[in-house]
């Protein structure tokens, strides 16, 4: 799994390729973590390029989303397809958190 | 050591094969270059040798020649009396040891008309000077080679040995000196003055010569015949040429042509006049034509080259011997101790960390590797000791793990066939648990006497946590169940339980559905898990739709829909987790969601407990054996009404 930080005028741009399963979860932990100390509060992930999540990479999504609504942030998809855009379906996750098209759509929401 | 060659073995022959070549190349290259000077010094002073013994006899040679000459021409010119020519014969002789004998010799008739013969004759004998009167019918002098020759040439000869049987009946060489006397103004020849050597005395001169022990000194006359030589049977028998033919020498004939034209040179010989090779020189002589030759025995003049050589390569082997001993000696000293600690170190291979190492305490090198052996084990010794005290708690650890998973599995139902006393339906279970624990769970139930409830879950992540979660989950949905509530009002229960106090966001996908056994009516709720299959009797399986409600235990206050379908006898719902639809093979493709709809269409009216197993093997025949990362838990429900289950199947 690799990241791509963009940092925009009102909020942070991340895009995530590879897998999100058990083994690199982790990783999305501690990236969210390093968002948190630099003080971001808006986060867009875009999970254009991922491959594979698991139910371990959810629950990594739903420990940083609680963590950022701890310090008034907020966390944003976009660009969800395959796979990836099932998961989020099936597991409810499309109604848990606000999801877009793009990554310019959700700055722009 | 008897595989391969140790390091002593190698280095000795290195270095003694290396010791080898530069004593052979010292040795032999002393030896040529010895060899040559003393070949240019045996050269050198057989020159000299030959030169003064040359120059010796022609000293004498010329006394000799002189004396006859000088009596030759006082004969000329003085008329001498009968007994003043026998005084002056007899008194050159005495006053020349060189001379053998002197003859004066006159033509016939020439001094006393009556008389033939006039040659008076003084010759030494027994150390007194004899006198004889040659000539007699027996010895006509006139015709001898010493009274003819010079005759007819007019000039003095020097004769070919001979042996004189008429005058001193010795070996010898005559010089003869025609003189003239003037009788009617006309010159004319009146006999010879001969000067005689013995060829005794010549050689007893050339054998006093010593050349090394088997080398001589041989004199050829002016025709090549051996005047003295070592061999005396060729003194007079035999000329060089002669000889050659004999011996069928070509080399020798063309030696013997360059001898009698008086040249000198120093020649290599093959083995004519030995056994062994000799080194020939030879000069011409300046008087008499004669010439001198001295063979030198090769071996002989190279005796004290070889010997040198041999006490050379003797210091050498000696040397070499010594060196090879020392080369093995300090070798073994090295190895000594390393293969004492190859010997340690398969000790320590095979496990036995406690040996005592040998103790090795000098200060090179090999003390290093000694030392580092010694630190090498020890950490061992540590890291073993460390290794063995994490390997038990680890095991420890694996243990309680075991007996977790143990107890988890066993909060599972897993008897089948669970109800059969219940015709109605037909429920079938089974749960594969991967390595590590997992959060997979399924339970089945009556809720009350027309209701069963059947349930499956997949608990988010892996290991300890997941495995207190599912235990948890699985133990509020049977209580909740039991209040006899709708499946979406019974997540929506637990959900808030949940939720409550979960703060590591673990989270629980659920699909709880409660169905009429009488009437096959299920009402269902789904919490963010994967679509079931809906299987009709006859009829194309298909997805139970989602409905799009998220997964329980994150967001406490969310509500869940009940949602209902109707059942006929025979139809079946199967549902999974995903460790079925994302089973890998070894390439880490998935068996995927196509693939699990394919063989569930493959198969034709399947009963619950079949189809499980079913599905079971075609994953196992998909995964070839890959370590499965998740486990893989099905549960299928068959409603059979009130019809007779073997029927359905029918």
């Amino acid at each position: 799994m690799n990241f791509t930080d963009t940092k925009k005028s009102n909020a942070l741009v991340v895009n995530v390729t590879g897998r999100m399963d058990a083994i690199t979860a982790p990783e999305f932990d501690a990236q969210c973590q390093n968002w948190l100390d630099a003080g971001e509060t808006k986060v867009v992930v875009d999970l254009g390029d991922l491959e594979y999540i698991s139910s371990a990479g959810l629950r990594s999504i739903l420990a940083a989303a609680k963590r950022l609504k701890g310090s008034q942030g907020e966390l944003l998809f976009s660009g969800l397809s395959g796979m990836v855009e099932e998961v989020f379906n099936v597991s409810g996750f499309a109604a848990m958190f606000k999801i877009y098209k793009t990554s310019e759509e959700a700055l722009a929401g | 050591m008897s595989r391969h060659h140790g390091i002593a073995f190698k280095l000795a022959a290195l270095i003694l094969s290396c010791t080898f070549v530069i004593v052979a190349v010292i040795v032999g290259y002393n030896y040529y270059y010895s060899r040559d000077i003393i070949l240019r010094q045996a050269e050198e002073n057989s020159k000299n040798l030959a030169q003064d013994t040359a120059g010796r006899i022609d000293s004498v040679l010329i006394t000799v020649q002189k004396v006859a000459d000088n009596i030759a021409f006082s004969l000329e010119d003085a008329t001498l009396s009968k007994k003043e020519l026998l005084d002056l014969n007899k008194r050159v002789l005495a006053n020349n040891p060189e001379i053998y004998g002197m003859a004066i010799a006159f033509e016939p008739y020439f001094l006393e008309a009556d008389k033939l013969f006039f040659a008076p004759y003084y010759y030494r004998s027994g150390g007194r000077i004899s006198f004889s009167m040659l000539g007699s019918p027996d010895y006509r002098y006139f015709y001898m080679d010493w009274y003819q020759i010079p005759k007819e040439l007019e000039r003095p000869v020097w004769t070919e040995p001979y042996h004189d049987s008429g005058g001193g009946g010795v070996l010898m060489a005559t010089y003869s000196v025609p003189f003239f006397c003037t009788v009617d103004g006309e010159k004319v020849f009146a006999g010879v003055v001969t000067a005689d050597i013995s060829l005794d005395w010549l050689e007893d001169m050339l054998q006093n010569i010593k050349i090394y022990d088997t080398g001589f000194a041989f004199l050829l006359s002016r025709h090549g015949t051996f005047i003295t030589h070592k061999d005396h049977n060729l003194v007079l028998n035999q000329t060089i040429f002669t000889l050659a033919e004999e011996l069928k020498s070509p080399r020798l004939r063309d030696i013997g042509q360059k001898m009698l034209a008086g040249e000198s040179a120093f020649v290599p010989m093959d083995e004519i006049f030995s056994e062994s090779k000799q080194y020939l020189f030879y000069t011409g002589l300046q008087y008499g034509g004669w010439s001198l030759g001295i063979l030198f025995p090769k071996n002989e003049m190279l005796a004290e080259v070889r010997k040198l050589s041999n006490v050379m390569s003797l210091i050498g082997i000696v040397g070499f011997i010594i060196l090879a001993m020392l080369i093995i000696y300090i070798a073994r000293k090295i190895t000594t101790p390393l293969r004492k600690l190859s010997g340690s170190a398969l000790e320590i291979a095979s496990g036995n960390l406690d040996i005592q190492l040998p103790e090795i305490t000098s200060q090179d090198e090999v003390g290093d590797l000694a030392e580092s052996f010694k630190i090498m084990k020890d950490s061992l010794n540590e890291y073993i000791a460390n290794l063995t005290s994490t390997t038990a708690a680890k095991e420890r650890i694996e243990s309680e793990l075991r007996i977790a998973r143990e107890i988890q599995m066993g909060i599972l139902p897993k008897l089948f066939p669970a109800f059969p006393e219940r015709p109605e339906f037909d429920v079938f279970a089974s749960i594969e648990p991967a390595k590590e624990v997992g959060g997979d769970l399924y339970d089945f139930f009556f809720v009350d006497d027309d209701h069963f409830c059947f349930l499956l879950g997949d608990v988010s992540g892996k290991g300890v946590p997941a495995a207190f979660f599912m235990a948890v989950t699985k133990t509020l949905l049977k209580v909740v169940s039991e209040r006899g509530l709708d499946p979406g009002d019974i997540i929506t229960k637990v959900n808030s339980d949940l939720a409550a106090e979960n703060e590591s966001c673990m989270f629980v996908t659920l699909f709880l559905a409660i169905m009429d056994i009488n009437t096959g009516e299920t009402r269902y709720a789904n919490a963010g898990h994967n679509p079931p299959v809906y299987m009709p009797c006859n009829g194309k399986p298909e997805w139970i739709p989602p409905l799009g409600e998220p997964v329980a235990g994150v967001m406490e206050g969310m509500k869940y829909s009940t949602k209902t379908m109707t059942m006929h006898p025979g139809d079946i719902i199967f549902i999974y987790t995903d460790g079925v639809s994302e089973a890998m093979n070894p390439e880490n493709e998935l068996y995927s969601d196509e693939r699990l709809m394919d063989t569930l269409t493959a198969m034709k009216n399947p009963f619950a407990p079949e189809l499980v197993k079913e599905i079971d093997k075609s994953i196992k025949v998909f995964t070839r054996g890959a370590e499965q990362s998740d486990d893989i838990t099905m549960l299928a429900m068959q409603f059979c009404g009130k019809c007779e289950k073997k029927e359905q199947g029918e």
